[in-house]
């Protein structure tokens, strides 16, 4: 029998336990993010320099077709970027007309970008190089844009159709559950799995060697689940009325669908799709096995889709299993600084374009 | 039309040939719906072409050298024509193992403490920071890791089995914690998501029986969540196990079962890719590569079936009591 002092005991040492072991977890909780923001913070000081260092001298051109136009666009973006930001902080202060302030982003990104295309960071648009110290990572930085383009050139007919498809078009038919236990198994598939599908089809079976276009494929692919995923959900969350007073007008069910559904529901779709461009900057086992690990200085900087070429992802792990160069370990750190700064952008944008449709 | 429309007897007759030329069938519309359920159908084609394209590689290879071989035996010498999956296979699971100790637990705890415990102001500056750390390329934590872990590793080794030991930093241990800090932003976002899905009331039931936020936490909020848990921890096993290039960097490659954690070792993924490229096509020595990948997609199919298992069963069970109650 425990009398009312020993039960009030009792329930202070439970509370001291409590205490003590919640103490414990958020330690180690905290403890756990610090060591993502810790990782991303050494990652950004040793790489930073090489992406920030702007040189005085002009960098003479490195006689390969079509560099002088990859400069004047890496330049674009990055004057842009920075003007984007920086009207942003100016709009948090004083409002600015919105057509004013593009307008000048776009000012000082063509301005920018006539100026000083040639005081790039020599490190963004250097050729890689195997051997010798002082390589860069342009043609990369290229290749992964291209294969982004165009991999999302593929996903985004086919995402929207199969997303359309599932949330408004299909019943609750057998071919549905089909259709979603397959998106399913293509979801759970592990990425060198698709690296060796894409391989088998394009490079033994059809026998066109690596290429961007082949892993621009491979990637929609892989991509297909993900943004299937979120476009259906954003098309669900379409309010019925809507679709339904569009009806009553008397569309039928595709003009429903084109003008009133997908428009509704196209901040979602637009941030599935984003997202699935940071996936195809970070993937790298498929890549190796489609677009191979190879830059080659006649066509770095070529349109032609059925080339192979490396991307960023693909050129830091190159660097460190095969590559030869002294200074490896400042190539690694650059190239995995400019994968950070791509990725965070993406998201930063996904972040904005989901911010927005929730406004609306 | 507009004038049609303005005037009364218009608005309750619509003369039957404008009914009819509305009824007419519209290409473009046939088209857009054609492509619409084509699409649909993309989606299962493709699947099934996956599929049977690495099945059918991989059965021929399974075919050259035999299951048991493939499965069983204990050494991979691609260029003397031995293929023993063992030491791979031992590598996937020991790292996929350990990736879910080191990695999924203290997630799921920092979910719990996040979702239940933590101020509620923390939240989404936590969220917003393991959003980030599960969009960072896997290629990045793996030379992260082989620049920072694999030598600490290597002292870790040396520590416990001497100066003279045949230990480098390379190995299981070191891609087993790499995975590890890889798939924790993953599962803890989705245990995360989880928790936040356990309805409110089921919280404040618990409170006003007089339960303390830790007990609520423990006894009510994860058990509540318990299958949904279970899939996430799974999904983070799964990805380790699927891991090619970061696992690839850190591993060392030695094609044999290692004697401890820090002795150089290998995985089924990075063996794959290491050996793809100096496999002739359609040989055994690049078949029997298609027969472990084969390993690897059933595995992360059974991922699925099992997660849908699980699936199904919280429904039935679910709508079972409900049509009790």
């Amino acid at each position: 029998m425990s009398s009312l002092a020993e039960l009030q005991r009792m329930r202070r040492r439970h509370r001291f336990i409590e205490t003590a072991l919640e103490r414990l977890l958020a330690t180690g909780s905290i403890g756990l993010a610090g060591l993502y923001v810790f990782a991303l913070l050494v990652l950004m000081l040793r790489g930073g320099s090489k992406v920030t260092n702007f040189t005085l001298f002009a960098s003479p051109l490195l006689d390969v077709g079509g560099e002088d136009a990859v400069r004047f666009v890496f330049a674009a973006s990055i004057f842009g970027c920075a003007a984007w930001a920086a009207a942003a902080l100016v709009q948090r202060v004083r409002a600015v007309p919105r057509a004013t302030a593009r307008v000048a982003i776009a000012f000082v990104a063509v301005a920018g970008a006539l100026l000083f295309r040639d005081h790039l960071p020599r490190f963004l648009i250097a050729l890689p190089s195997d051997t010798t110290a002082g390589g860069g990572v342009g043609p990369e930085i290229f290749n992964t844009l291209y294969a982004a383009v165009m991999s999302t050139a593929i996903t985004l007919p086919i995402g929207i159709g199969a997303a359309v498809y599932l949330a408004r078009f299909a019943g609750a038919g057998k071919f549905v559950s089909v259709v979603r236990m397959a998106l399913d198994t293509l979801a759970s598939l592990p990425s060198i799995v698709y690296g060796l599908f894409g391989f088998l089809v394009f490079v033994v079976e059809m026998k066109a060697g690596y290429s961007l276009l082949a892993g621009a494929f491979v990637l929609a692919l892989l991509n297909l689940p993900l943004v299937v995923g979120v476009a259906e959900e954003s098309l669900r969350a379409v309010p019925g009325e809507l679709e339904d007073a569009s009806l009553a007008l008397g569309a039928t069910r595709v003009q429903t669908t084109l003008r009133v559904t997908i428009p509704y529901a196209w901040p979602g779709i637009l941030s599935a799709l984003v997202l699935s461009i940071g996936r195809v900057f970070a993937e790298s086992a498929p890549l190796v096995m489609t677009a191979g690990t190879t830059i080659s200085r006649s066509d770095a900087y070529s349109l032609n889709p059925l080339r192979g070429g490396e991307t960023l992802a693909v050129h830091l792990w190159y660097v460190n299993s095969a590559g030869l160069s002294p200074d490896k370990a400042d190539v690694s750190a650059g190239t995995a600084a400019v994968l950070i700064v791509l990725i965070a952008l993406t998201n930063f944008l996904a972040s904005r374009l989901a911010h927005f449709g929730g406004r609306k | 039309m507009s004038k049609s429309v303005l005037t009364a007897e218009a608005s309750t007759f619509v003369p039957a040939e404008r009914l009819r030329a509305s009824a007419r069938p519209r290409w473009g519309e046939f088209v857009i719906r054609g492509f619409i359920g084509a699409c649909g159908l993309f989606v299962v084609v493709a699947t099934v072409a996956v599929i049977t394209f690495i099945a059918r590689a991989g059965v021929r290879g399974i075919q050259d050298v035999g299951l048991a071989q493939l499965l069983s035996g204990e050494i991979w010498k691609p260029e003397a024509g031995t293929f023993g999956g063992y030491p791979l296979i031992f590598g996937t699971g020991i790292s996929a193992v350990g990736a879910a100790l080191v990695g999924a637990l203290p997630a799921l705890l920092a979910a719990v403490w996040v979702s239940e415990l933590a101020p509620k102001s923390a939240r989404p500056i936590y969220r917003r920071t393991m959003e980030i750390a599960a969009a960072v390329p896997s290629v990045v934590y793996g030379w992260l890791a082989l620049v920072h872990l694999v030598p600490q590793a290597e002292w870790v080794a040396r520590a416990l089995y001497g100066e003279e030991a045949q230990v480098t930093g390379e190995g299981l241990a070191s891609s087993a914690v790499l995975l590890g800090i890889m798939i924790a932003p993953t599962v803890f976002l989705l245990s995360l998501d989880a928790l936040s899905r356990v309805p409110g009331t089921l919280r404040e039931a618990s409170a006003a029986l007089g339960a303390s936020s830790w007990q609520t936490a423990f006894r009510v909020t994860i058990p509540g969540a318990g299958r949904s848990l279970f899939t996430a921890v799974f999904f983070g096993f799964a990805r380790a196990a699927g891991e090619t290039m970061a696992v690839q960097m850190v591993i060392g490659g030695a094609r044999r079962v290692p004697h401890n954690l820090f002795e150089p070792a290998t995985t089924v993924s990075t063996q794959i890719v290491m050996d793809m490229q100096n496999a002739t096509p359609n040989t055994t020595a690049s078949n029997v590569l298609f027969s472990m990948s084969l390993v690897l997609l059933v595995l992360s199919a059974g991922v699925v079936l099992i997660s849908r298992l699980i699936g199904t069963w919280g429904r039935s069970t679910k709508s079972a009591k409900g049509a009790k109650a």
